[in-house]
C-alpha cells in the first residue's frame, strides 16, 4: 500500500508536463460539459439542419444527417474513453496474472506463456487488432476483445520480468517460509513492488488503445453507425471534407488532445518513477497511430 | 561467434513464424457461425454452399485443414481469392511494390527529420530548443495518422491545390502519404536519438576523450554519435516492421494501392483467404525486421552477442 501511495504522490501538480496535460485534457472535458449543458440528442436526425453551420441551436454545427455535432462528439469521447479504460483494465488484469504466473512458476508454464506473448508481438499491434475485429464481426464487445488480445502482452512481459527479479529477495522468501499462498504473495508483496512500471505501461497503453479504437472505427471494423466514436466521426467527416471541412476537424482535435494529455501524463510518470521502457513497445506505439 | 549466434537467432524465428501462421489459420474460425454463411448469405443454394465449403477445405476435420493450410504456405500455394479466383500470392505481389515505395520514402523522411532534431534537442538539452523539438515529438506520437492524413489533404490539396488528393499516378502523390506515415516514426526516432546522444555524452568513454583534449565537435559527431548509434539503429530496424502496420491506415486514407489497402479491401469484401494472406505477409516482414534489429544490435555492440 505504501508503494501505491508513493506512486500517487510523485505526480506533483507543479511539473510542466502535468500542467500541460491538464490543459490538453481541458478541451475534451469542456466538450463533455458543454454537451451536458446543451443536452441535444446525438442520434436525432433533422433533415432541415443537414450540414448546418455553427449556431445557437447547434454550437458546432450538424453532420450529413442533421445530427448535432457537439452531442456526437461528447458521445464519441465517452465511448473512446470508456473502451480505452475497459481494455486497459481487462488487459492489465489478464496480462499481470499471466506475467506473475510465468515469472513465479518458471519452466514449462513460463515457456508456453511467453511463446504465446512472442507470437502476439510478432504482428504490428494495429494489424492484429484490425484482423481480429474484422473476423469477430461488428459490436463494441468484439472490439474490446480484439484490443485486449493485443493489449495484454505488454503487461505480461513487464510483470514477468519484475517478478523474476523479486522472486529471490529475502522478503519474498520469508513470505513463502511463512506458508503464504501464491495469491496472497502476489497481491500483498509482488504487486505493490511492481506497481510503478505497470502504471507507466498502463498510461502509454491507454493512449495507444484510444488511438487504436478510433483507428479501427475509422476503418469500419470498430464502433458501428449510428453510434458515434471519434473514429467514425473522422471517417464520415473525411467523406464530406470538400463540403464541410469542420466535420473532420472537430473529432480529430478532441482525439489528438486527449491522446496528448494521456501521453504527457505517461511521460511525467515515467520520469518521476524513473522507469525505462521496452524499445519494442515504443516502436509498436509508432505503428499504432 | 557472431555468425553462430546470428544463425541461432534465425532458427529461433522459425517457431515464431509457425506460431504466427497458426494464429492466422485460427482467425478464420473466429468468424461467428459458419464462414460460408457469412460469405454467401443465408439465402444461398445448398449446392453453392457445399462447393465453397469444399473449395475452402471447410468440410475436412480441423487438423487436416491446418495441415493443408501449413503445407500450402510452405509450397507457395497460399490459396485463391474468393472473389476473383486469382492466387492470393499473385494479388499481393502486384501490390507489394507500392507499399515498399511508400514505406521506404516514409522511413527516409523520418530519419532525415529525426536525427538532426534529436541532435539539436540533445545539444541544447533542457533549453528552449530542446522543449521545441520534444514538443514536436510529442505531437507526432499523439496525432493519429488517420486524422493527420485528411488534414494534410485539406490544407495542401483542397485549399492550396499544390498536391494531388489521393492515388499514386501523379508526380507529387507520394509526398502527403509519406509525411502522414513518417511523422510518428520521426517522433519516436528523434526521442530515441536525443536520449541516446545524451546518455553517450555522459559516458566514461566521452569523459576520457574530453580529458585527452578531443574537441567538442569531434566529441559530439564522432565519439558520442558512434555510441548513440546502437539504440538508434536498432529502433530504426524495429520501425521498418512497425511502418507496415501504419501503412494499412495511411494507404486507406490516401487510396494508395499497396498491401495495406488490399488488406482493408479484402476485409470489406469478406475475402478471408486474402485477409489471411495479407496479415501473414505483413507479420512475416515484421518478424524479419525484428530479427534484423537484433542482428544489427549485435553487430554494432558485441555486448549483445549472447545466446
Amino acid at each position: 500500500m505504501k508503494a501505491m501511495s508513493h506512486t500517487m504522490s510523485v505526480l506533483k501538480l507543479g511539473s510542466p508536463a502535468v500542467r500541460l496535460s491538464v490543459v490538453c485534457l481541458g478541451i475534451p472535458l469542456l466538450v463533455l460539459l458543454a454537451a451536458f449543458l446543451h443536452a441535444a440528442d446525438a442520434h436525432a436526425v433533422d433533415l432541415d439542419a443537414v450540414l448546418a453551420g455553427i449556431s445557437v441551436a447547434h454550437p458546432l454545427g450538424c453532420d450529413a444527417l442533421g445530427r448535432d455535432v457537439l452531442a456526437r462528439l461528447a458521445e464519441g469521447l465517452q465511448l473512446s474513453l470508456g473502451i480505452g479504460v475497459l481494455v486497459i483494465g481487462i488487459g492489465a488484469v489478464l496480462g499481470i496474472s499471466i506475467g506473475l504466473a510465468a515469472g513465479w512458476f518458471g519452466g514449462y508454464v513460463d515457456s508456453l506463456l511467453m511463446r504465446l506473448a512472442d507470437i502476439v508481438l510478432s504482428f504490428p499491434g494495429i494489424l492484429l487488432a484490425i484482423a481480429l475485429a474484422a473476423m469477430l464481426g461488428p459490436g463494441v464487445d468484439k472490439l474490446v476483445m480484439a484490443l485486449v488480445a493485443v493489449g495484454w502482452v505488454g503487461f505480461a512481459r513487464l510483470s514477468r520480468a519484475q517478478v523474476l527479479s523479486l522472486k529471490s529477495t529475502p522478503f519474498v522468501d520469508a513470505a513463502v517460509a511463512n506458508g503464504s499462498g501464491l495469491i496472497y504473495i502476489g497481491t500483498r508483496h509482488l504487486l505493490p513492488n511492481i506497481a510503478a512500471p505497470l502504471l507507466v505501461e498502463a498510461s502509454f497503453g491507454l493512449a495507444a488503445v484510444i488511438i487504436g479504437e478510433a483507428g479501427l472505427s475509422f476503418l469500419g471494423v470498430g464502433v458501428q453507425p449510428p453510434d458515434a466514436s471519434l473514429g467514425t466521426m473522422i471517417r464520415e467527416g473525411t467523406r464530406l471534407m470538400l463540403v464541410s471541412p469542420m466535420l473532420v476537424v472537430w473529432p480529430g482535435v478532441v482525439l489528438f488532445l486527449l491522446v496528448m494529455a494521456v501521453n504527457l501524463l505517461g511521460d511525467a510518470l515515467r520520469d518521476r518513477l524513473d522507469v525505462r521502457r521496452d524499445m519494442r513497445g515504443a516502436a509498436q506505439g509508432a505503428g499504432q497511430s | 561467434m557472431f555468425l553462430r549466434i546470428a544463425l541461432y537467432r534465425l532458427l529461433q524465428a522459425v517457431p515464431t513464424l509457425i506460431g504466427v501462421a497458426t494464429l492466422v489459420f485460427l482467425m478464420l474460425h473466429l468468424v461467428p457461425g459458419d464462414p460460408v454463411d457469412a460469405l454467401l448469405g443465408e439465402m444461398a443454394l445448398p449446392a453453392d454452399r457445399e462447393a465453397l465449403r469444399h473449395a475452402m477445405h471447410l468440410d475436412e476435420p480441423l487438423l487436416s485443414q491446418y495441415l493443408h493450410f501449413m503445407g500450402g504456405l510452405a509450397t507457395g500455394d497460399w490459396g485463391n481469392s474468393l472473389l476473383d479466383q486469382r492466387p492470393v500470392l499473385a494479388l499481393m505481389s502486384e501490390r507489394l511494390p507500392a507499399t515498399v515505395h511508400l514505406a521506404s520514402v516514409s522511413l527516409l523522411l523520418a530519419v532525415a527529420l529525426a536525427l538532426p532534431l534529436g541532435f539539436w534537442a540533445a545539444r541544447y538539452a533542457g533549453r528552449r530548443q530542446d522543449m521545441l523539438a520534444m514538443g514536436f515529438s510529442l505531437c507526432g506520437v499523439s496525432i493519429p495518422n488517420f486524422w493527420l492524413g485528411p488534414m494534410l489533404m485539406l490544407v495542401f490539396s483542397v485549399f492550396l491545390g499544390w498536391l494531388p488528393v489521393s492515388g499514386m499516378d501523379q508526380p507529387g502523390s507520394i509526398i502527403l502519404p509519406a509525411i502522414t506515415l513518417g511523422t510518428a516514426l520521426a517522433a519516436v526516432l528523434s526521442r530515441m536519438a536525443r536520449s541516446s546522444w545524451l546518455e553517450a555524452m555522459g559516458s566514461d568513454a566521452i569523459r576520457t576523450a574530453r580529458a585527452m583534449g578531443v574537441g567538442n565537435g569531434m566529441l559530439w559527431w564522432r565519439h558520442a554519435a558512434r555510441l548513440a548509434a546502437v539504440p538508434v539503429v536498432t529502433m530504426f530496424a524495429l520501425q521498418m516492421g512497425a511502418v507496415l502496420g501504419g501503412a494499412v491506415i495511411t494507404e486507406t486514407v490516401f487510396d494508395w494501392p499497396g498491401l495495406g489497402l488490399l488488406t482493408i479491401e479484402a476485409i470489406q469484401r469478406r475475402d478471408y483467404p486474402l485477409v489471411q494472406g495479407c496479415v501473414l505477409l505483413i507479420a512475416g516482414f515484421y518478424v524479419l525486421a525484428n530479427l534484423a534489429a537484433d542482428m544489427l544490435g549485435m553487430w554494432l555492440d558485441p555486448r549483445q552477442r549472447r545466446l
